[in-house]
């Protein structure tokens, strides 16, 4: 019972998606039914998202109220939560059944810091405040990157001297100056590193691993719809 | 203790610091090496551009706030071509984490340059979870997947959706993407629906595009901060990406020294060592 | 820059702060990184809460409900409620029909679309690029490719022992595979060196300007 029903899904959910593929799905059944799955799709899967969000406030709690080291960080963190989520499911409009009892507290005219929208809180605190902190713990990257190459980027064999040589010539070719000094050898130059190197051997072996992957995703895909594959269920 | 013993123990942050360096002084002073135009970008801007005028485009919004250095100036020049055509455009996005906000603060900056208007002229559908069935529900109904657009009002209220019911009223996608989803966009929707597919990626994602590019699958490519430069060149109007070639062209030629300086004191020391 | 006004000279100081407050993690790492590090975690945790809320729980469930009598999505709203079962350990299963839904139906939408969508057409470009009536330049690039994506697709082939031909094949392929992944390391230069323009852009355009207005 706790396993049968689910394989019985997976397998009904994924076969209705297969066949509505061979049909119109204007003219037949199967395309309202593949309309219904694609929907319930995509609320099902909103909720799994939350569910990350419930762990993170869990764990770091937990941490608080232990008092470990660095608990105030942690406290952070769950503030930072609560600060960005509570205005934003707090209702926009009097007009709903939760507005017409939050309203009578607090004034109408509140009602535009709230929900996602441009000038709420959420989005104010997204622009100014995530967002940037977002771009820039990417941006240090580029302080590894160069480090790396410094570090790690060695001519260790022939293989090694290959990929090398290719990365710089595609660093060069990739930027203004770079790209002015390569025509000074030829003034095709360039066009032929993306011709050969880029649409030649960089498509060939781009285009074997995305049919390799693709075989493996899809065996994988009916393994699931047939019920071999069931390690996402987990245990118990 | 050797000069290249002392070089390959320097502290990293000396690094970081060069690196630092040949970024901010190119932002400063700005020499603006011309930008030259790839066959892909090329592509893509003439796909656009042979769009009847007033066609409606979708316009995706599928990067994260990491990626806005190299993926915003690709948006914003898009959409200063798509308002100058009178396009209509539906802007959505895949991203959970800022996507639909992004896209509303973006387009809404370039729709106030040319006078465009809410709900007539462009409409932000915003987020919903699940992106291959997302992709795939839009086939037969927007509507249903996206019962409101971002910011909650219904799309029966908002004029421009009264035309717009499913991929048969949209003519072209340019998905500006930092993830695979462009690989979805290409693969469920232009494979099944048949409409066609341009794209804007990360320089990371740029390799694997080719491979689409090549086989008709993907109209023209964008790739990384160049192609963002070279999309701003083509549309007329310069930007931050444009801005950003010099300190690229810089911190390029930093990366490459620090390859050679690195290999020669590895030789050197191997050498050495016997 | 035109004349800002105050909460506008606020953003932007705020956003330089947090910015170099970031950095500084590139000297050593600091409480003041720390602070930042966590709070970022946090809002971007948040984030996802407002959008599912809004999104799914309100324009998806709630407002075609009550609006338009659509009961029925009280099922997939059940479901996804269920998803919630994952956090305890002796109620597991619970989320297992939910998950299942997902997994059985993505797995049908990955199917077709890695047949019909990948496979198919790119070994269809593959094999109809071999034309030699598109010239000298055409074919040499199109026997680049075929050789490549064979080569390369034998090197990742490990059912059988990489000796003789296919061991030939295979080393083939490696030295396919070190061209792609150097032009890939190229282009993955590029990327990270344009995050940081822009965040320098930032400070030197935005940052400066409002520097250079207040003092």
């Amino acid at each position: 019972m706790k396993t049968t029903i689910p394989l019985i899904v997976a397998f009904l959910s994924g076969i209705v998606l297969i066949f509505a593929f061979f049909f119109n799905p204007d003219r037949v059944f199967i395309g309202a039914a593949q309309e219904v799955v694609l929907q319930w799709m995509t609320i099902i899967s909103g909720f799994a998202l939350v569910l990350g969000v419930v762990s993170i406030l869990r764990v770091n709690s937990a941490k608080v109220k232990r008092r470990e080291a660095g608990w105030h960080y942690k406290l952070a963190t769950v503030i930072s939560v609560l600060v960005m989520a509570i205005p934003a499911i707090l209702p926009v409009s009097s007009k709903t059944f939760g507005g017409k009892i939050f309203y009578t507290v607090f004034p109408e005219n509140s009602a535009s810091l709230f929900g996602t929208g441009t000038g709420s809180i959420y989005d104010w605190l997204f622009n100014y405040v995530d967002s940037p902190m977002m771009e820039t713990m990417f941006a240090m990257l580029a302080f590894y990157i160069a480090s790396a190459a410094y570090r790690a980027f060695r001519a260790r064999n022939a293989e090694a001297t290959l990929l090398l040589l290719t990365a710089t010539i595609v660093m060069m070719w990739r930027v203004p100056i770079g790209e002015a000094f390569l025509r000074l050898f030829s003034t095709q130059l360039p066009d032929y590193i993306n011709m050969f190197l880029m649409n030649g051997f960089n498509v060939a072996v781009q285009r074997g691993i995305i049919i390799g992957a693709a075989l493996g995703a899809a065996a994988m895909s009916l393994r699931i719809i047939l019920g071999i594959e069931r390690t996402y269920m987990g245990k118990g | 203790m050797t000069i290249w013993d002392k070089i390959s123990a320097i502290d990293r942050r000396w690094i970081y610091l060069a690196m630092a360096i040949s970024i901010f002084i190119p932002t400063i002073v700005v020499i603006r090496f011309p930008v030259e135009i790839t066959v892909e970008s090329r592509q893509l801007y003439d796909a656009v551009e042979s769009l009847p005028d007033s066609s409606v485009v979708m316009l995706t919004f599928d990067y994260y706030p990491s990626t806005l250095a190299e993926t915003e100036p690709m948006s914003i020049a898009a959409l200063r071509q798509l308002f100058r055509k009178n396009m209509k455009v539906v802007t959505i996005s895949h991203i959970p984490l800022g996507g639909p906000s992004i896209a509303e603060r973006v387009t809404r900056q370039i729709a106030e340059e040319f006078g465009k208007v809410y709900g007539i002229d462009y409409v932000n559908l915003g987020y919903k979870a699940n992106y291959v069935a997302v992709m795939h529900g839009l086939a037969s109904s927007i509507e249903a997947i996206f019962p409101s657009d971002w910011s909650g009002t219904p799309l029966k209220e908002i004029p421009m959706m009264q035309t717009i019911k499913c991929y048969r009223d949209i003519k072209f996608i340019f998905s500006v993407s930092d993830n695979a989803t462009i690989d979805y966009w290409i693969s469920i929707v232009n494979a099944q629906y048949g409409v066609p597919v341009g794209g804007g990626v990360t320089a990371v994602s740029a390799p694997k595009m080719y491979s689409f590019v090549e086989a008709g699958q993907l109209t023209g490519l964008l790739g990384g901060m160049k192609g963002a430069a070279e999309y701003e060149k083509l549309v007329g109007v310069e930007g931050t990406a444009t801005r950003g070639m010099d300190a690229q062209s810089l911190a390029h030629f930093l990366i490459i020294a620090l390859v050679i300086i690195g290999n020669i004191g590895f030789f050197a020391t191997k050498h050495r060592q016997g | 820059m035109e004349g800002l006004s105050f909460i506008e000279h606020f953003q932007l100081w705020l956003k330089a702060y947090l910015i170099l407050s970031l950095f500084s993690f590139m000297y050593r790492d600091n409480p003041v990184y720390k602070m930042s590090e966590h709070i970022f975690a946090g809002l971007s945790a948040g984030y996802y809460v407002g959008l599912i809320w809004q999104t799914v729980i309100i324009q998806q469930l709630v407002n075609p409900m009550v609006d338009e009598g659509d009961w029925w999505l009280v099922f997939p709203g059940f479901l996804g409620i269920l998803m919630f079962a994952r956090m305890s350990r002796k109620y597991t299963w619970i989320s297992r029909t939910s998950l299942a839904f997902v997994m059985g139906s993505t797995a049908g939408i990955y199917l077709i679309q890695t047949l019909h969508g990948l496979i198919l057409p790119q070994t269809y470009s593959t094999i109809v690029s071999l034309d030699p009536s598109r010239g000298f330049a055409a074919t040499l690039l199109s026997l680049i490719v075929v050789i490549g994506v064979i080569s390369t697709l034998v090197y990742f082939y490990f059912s059988k022992e990489h000796k003789g031909f296919l061991g030939a094949t295979a080393r083939l392929g490696i030295w396919f595979i070190m061209i792609s992944f150097g032009a890939h390391f190229g282009y993955t230069v590029m990327g990270r060196i344009s995050l940081l323009i822009g965040r320098i852009q930032f400070l030197v355009y935005d940052w400066g300007g409002s520097i250079k207005q207040l003092f």
